[in-house]
């Protein structure tokens, strides 16, 4: 099969979009499964074919998702309605639109630098013993301990009683 | 213009906490939170206003709930239900919002209840979140009850408010989502600009011109 020259391809566009809760890296295929139900349940087929959304990569805190150009509102809104991905809470959060991969990059490193880890250390919440599991700044994400109750509370370093 | 989510549920509704929640939602772009539960202040550098939401019960409870939450500067919030409790409400002192109106009956809402609403101020709560989490069916019925609110209020000029009713910062959502969102129910800029300023014109509304001889 020949390549098609240049000007006859399609022209598209890549998003990046921030994955919440931080420090969670969804599966690149599992991530595009929420983003095409998102975008097929909100705009149906006909639109969703016209849309065509991929998701390109997917690393901890980032994905690219691409769609053909002109679409970028229609795919930024299906976005903001992704609430899981396999099972997980998850939000999808746009930070920029570019044409290329290459020009999303240096925002990238941005985005990974601000998704780190925390020490895990143990703390409590309203008498509940909790896990650190993810701090930046004054947020911090904290793991309920327990066989059964493993609820993820977001928090702030206020909001914690240290131990 | 003090741009406000009308209506989010922080610990223990939900699974975030209100200093977490005003620290997101001065970074998606918020200038104030009306939070159900919470006590009026500043969390995190951001205003926060009580917001006390009622459902449940007959009117005559509504009453005396909204009666007992009126407090000083709180947002009293009141579910909506089928047309004639809805007329009720609306005729009560110290409602500010009416909320839940993409989940009551087709009838619930109608031209007298939108008069009525335009008449005392009240505002119809348009909350985003059945736009992002429910499918199918049910987001469509939401949708199309909030396209027939939006013609009401541009005929009879009720005030709307725009709100995420987050329970988690997941839920919540930058303005620039929520207005393209709500771009989905016909909402202009202007019309997104309007909704997302109206907690202060019901929180302190304007006074109606006397006539001094």
């Amino acid at each position: 099969m020949t390549v098609r020259p240049p000007t006859l391809r399609a022209k598209r566009r890549y998003v990046l979009a921030r994955i919440f809760p931080s420090g969670y890296g969804p599966d690149q295929k599992d991530l595009y499964f929420a983003v095409f139900e998102a975008v097929t349940s909100l705009w149906g087929d006909s639109l969703a074919s016209l849309i065509q959304p991929a998701v390109v990569a997917a690393g901890n805190g980032y994905a690219i998702v691409r769609c053909l150009r002109g679409m970028e509102r229609e795919l930024g809104i299906a976005l903001s309605t992704v609430t899981s991905c396999s099972g997980q809470p998850v939000t999808l959060r746009s930070i920029t639109t570019s044409g290329t991969i290459d020009s999303l990059r240096s925002r990238i490193h941005a985005v990974q630098e601000e998704a780190k880890h925390a020490e895990m250390r143990e703390c409590t919440f309203d008498r509940r013993d909790c896990t650190v599991a993810f701090c930046e700044g004054d947020k911090v994400d904290v793991i309920e301990k327990g066989f059964k109750n493993t609820a993820r509370f977001y928090l702030t370093t206020e909001d914690l009683e240290e131990r | 213009m003090t741009i406000t989510d009308a209506c989010v549920c922080p610990y223990p509704a939900g699974d975030s906490s209100i200093r977490r929640m005003a620290l997101e939602a001065r970074e998606l772009g918020f200038d104030r939170l009306v939070a159900v539960g919470v006590p009026s202040g500043e969390y995190s550098g951001l205003p926060v206003i009580e917001g006390v939401l009622i459902s449940g019960g007959s009117a005559k409870d509504i009453a005396a709930r909204v009666k007992r939450a009126s407090t000083a500067g709180a947002l009293v919030v009141v579910q909506a239900g089928e047309n004639r409790f809805n007329r009720a409400v609306l005729g009560m002192k110290g409602v500010h919002v009416l909320t839940g109106i993409h989940a009551a009956d087709r009838h619930a809402f109608d031209h007298v209840t939108a008069k009525m609403a335009a008449d005392r101020r009240i505002a119809l709560d348009i909350s985003l979140a059945p736009l992002i989490r429910q499918r199918g069916a049910a987001r469509q019925k939401a949708l199309n009850r909030y396209l027939d609110i939006l013609m009401l209020s541009r005929k009879f000029g009720f005030p709307l408010t725009l709100s995420t009713h987050a329970r988690s910062v997941l839920e919540m959502r930058s303005v620039r989502e929520v207005s393209a969102l709500a771009s989905l129910i016909g909402f202009d800029v202007a019309d997104v600009e309007k909704a997302l300023g109206s907690v202060d014109t019901l929180l302190a509304p304007q006074s109606s011109v006397k006539v001094i001889s």
